[in-house]
């Protein structure tokens, strides 16, 4: 679970994550767009900011929102996906098709109480490295800012070793798993978060 | 060497692109445009040519005045066609424009690389396409009958004739006979005409391994272009020069930069120099997606295989079809029914063509029922990198 080392739920609130330690950040990096080469280290981190991993995935269009949310639910603080300058696809369609997808992630994610804003997509072309290190660096500290999510996941964490299911499954997998971790009589909206909270903190 | 020249070009290619995005919307951006300006600037000349065509006369008594006709100049000042000389403006300016946006399409897409994989077949009708619009450009200006239709007839005769064995034999086919024929200027429409229907057979080929393409541009440079196009044609009136005569040939070619740029060529070489360099142009354009490494490895780029659909998960819900850019996908009738319960009501299989899969993945990112797989590059492998992340 991603916020195991953040302090107890009393003093989470906006910027607990800063103050605990840098987010971590996945980055899915596309084949074609900005070049690797010298801003990334041997790891699979950023040089620059050693909270960062990058994966490189053939194309931005490959990554299924299913992944994006596997790695947050597997530990990651924001997730973002990088392909080339929009309308300059190397693959044609791959980054304008990935853009919709997050954003059709957004509600999902609202849905699990997650922060939609820590799943973002941007887009830079080969040689935009500068660019693309300081994009990456004010997302990183927009996750930082941003309030730690409720500990409890609508999802038992049996779930997080095992393979994403389809979106479809996700979504349905939503009220039984609430259910499971309040423990409460059914409250909706922030008072269930809340109840999810107390019980997240013992598994 | 030719890959370091290669990256060179692209590195340009791509600051040309983020100086534009710097000052104008990406969206927007022409250069990410330039097939659909293509297609808009050839709907113009069909248009505008179908209004001309109405009032040619292809002999050589008439051709010229037909053309004053249509202009409203010369004896025809009160009687022309209205508004001839505009359309006849949009023709000669939207024929330049077509030419421009052509070539800044093949150099882009050479320089961006845009030919690999699948792409060559793309590449070679582009460059059918970029050859016949040449030759329709300067069949045009054999049209008007003027003294740089003469020259051009007299040169293309000349260089034609350089040919060894079949040139005598090609020059009465596109001349109608030795000298100047009656037949020349019916052939010369036919083959104005003829060859632009045919663009359109070869932008069949152009598109039919890409899947939803960019045939217009956003409506901003549709309308910007139509004006520039009737702005052309109202300040700089498209004009004949004066009228061919056979006794006093004209020696001085006024060159259109755009269309007659070869001509321009016979100035310093022999006629045979030339068509070897021009034949060493075209062999070397349609070569140039075989020029580099065949296989993934050579090229040093991922090399995960070509997508693969499980059986057991697909839906047929069209998903991957929709989304794959190269139409590598194609739904059949399902043989059977699916194992998973999503899938067991199917009617439709997706089946990926492996002639035409570049492996982007883009099918995989479209599956929300986990039926598409990079043989070499599985949703394990990503899960397992993406802990191996969480885990530093």
């Amino acid at each position: 679970m991603p916020d195991v080392n953040t302090p107890p739920p009393a003093a989470a609130g906006p910027g607990a994550a800063a103050g605990g330690r840098r987010p971590r950040i996945i980055g899915f990096l596309c084949d074609w767009a900005v070049s690797a080469e010298g801003i990334v280290g041997d790891d699979g981190t950023m040089r620059d900011l050693p909270n960062v991993s990058l994966i490189k995935v053939p194309c931005s269009g490959f990554m299924r929102p299913a992944w994006l949310e596997f790695a947050l639910r597997n530990g990651a603080d924001g997730v973002f996906v990088c392909g080339c300058p929009l309308g300059d696809c190397f693959n044609r369609l791959g980054n304008n098709l990935i853009r919709d997808r997050v954003v059709q992630m957004r509600r999902r994610l609202e849905r699990q109480k997650v922060q939609p804003d820590r799943v973002t997509t941007i887009f830079y072309g080969l040689h935009d490295q500068a660019e693309f290190v300081r994009a990456v660096r004010e997302f990183s500290e927009h996750v930082a800012a941003l309030p730690a999510p409720a500990p409890a996941r609508p999802r038992p964490p049996a779930a997080a070793g095992t393979p994403a299911k389809p979106a479809a499954a996700g979504e349905g997998q939503a009220a039984p798993g609430a259910a499971a971790g309040s423990g409460v009589p059914p409250a909706p909206g922030a008072a269930a978060g809340g109840g999810a909270k107390g019980s997240g903190g013992s598994s | 060497m030719y890959k370091r020249l290669l990256q060179r070009l692209l590195g340009w290619t791509l600051s040309l692109d983020d100086g534009i995005n710097r000052v104008y919307p990406q969206d927007f951006n022409p250069l990410y445009y330039t097939g659909g300006l293509s297609n808009l600037f050839l709907t113009i000349l069909v248009l505008s040519g179908i209004f001309l065509f109405l009032y040619y006369v292809p002999s050589f008594n008439d051709a010229y005045t037909s053309l004053q006709y249509i202009s409203g100049v010369g004896p025809f000042a009160v009687t022309g066609v209205p508004y001839g000389q505009i359309i006849r403006g949009i023709h000669r300016y939207s024929a330049d424009g077509f030419i421009i946006v052509i070539l800044l399409h093949f150099f882009r897409n050479w320089f961006t690389e845009r030919f690999r994989f699948s792409r060559d077949e793309p590449w070679i009708s582009g460059m059918m396409l970029l050859l016949f619009a040449g030759f329709i450009g300067v069949t045009g200006y054999v049209l008007v009958w003027d003294q740089r239709s003469d020259l051009l007839v007299t040169m293309t005769g000349r260089t034609l004739a350089a040919i060894p064995v079949v040139g005598g034999a090609l020059q009465s086919a596109l001349f109608g006979g030795p000298g100047l024929t009656n037949l020349l200027l019916p052939r010369m429409l036919y083959l104005h005409v003829g060859p632009a229907t045919f663009l359109y057979v070869l932008l069949w080929w152009h598109y039919v391994r890409i899947r939803h393409p960019k045939v217009w541009p956003p409506a901003v440079w549709t309308l910007f272009s139509l004006g520039a196009i009737l702005l052309c044609a109202s300040l700089i009136p498209a004009v004949s020069q004066p009228p061919a005569s056979p006794l006093a040939p004209s020696s001085r070619l006024a060159v259109d930069w755009f269309f007659l740029l070869p001509y321009l060529g016979l100035k310093y070489l022999t006629p045979a120099w030339l068509l070897l360099i021009a034949t060493v142009i075209v062999v070397y354009g349609l070569y140039i997606p075989y020029q580099l490494p065949e296989t993934r490895a050579e090229m040093g780029i991922r090399d995960s295989g070509v997508a693969q659909v499980i059986d057991a998960n697909c839906t047929g819900c069209e998903l991957c079809y929709y989304d794959c850019p190269y139409d590598a996908i194609i739904m059949a009738p399902s043989p059977h029914p699916g194992v998973t319960r999503a899938a067991q009501a199917r009617k439709l299989l997706a089946i990926v063509l492996e002639s035409r899969c570049v492996e982007c993945g883009i099918c995989i990112g479209a599956c929300p029922f986990e039926a598409l797989e990079l043989p070499r590059f599985l949703e394990k492998d990503i899960q397992a990198e993406v802990l191996e992340a969480c885990r530093t």
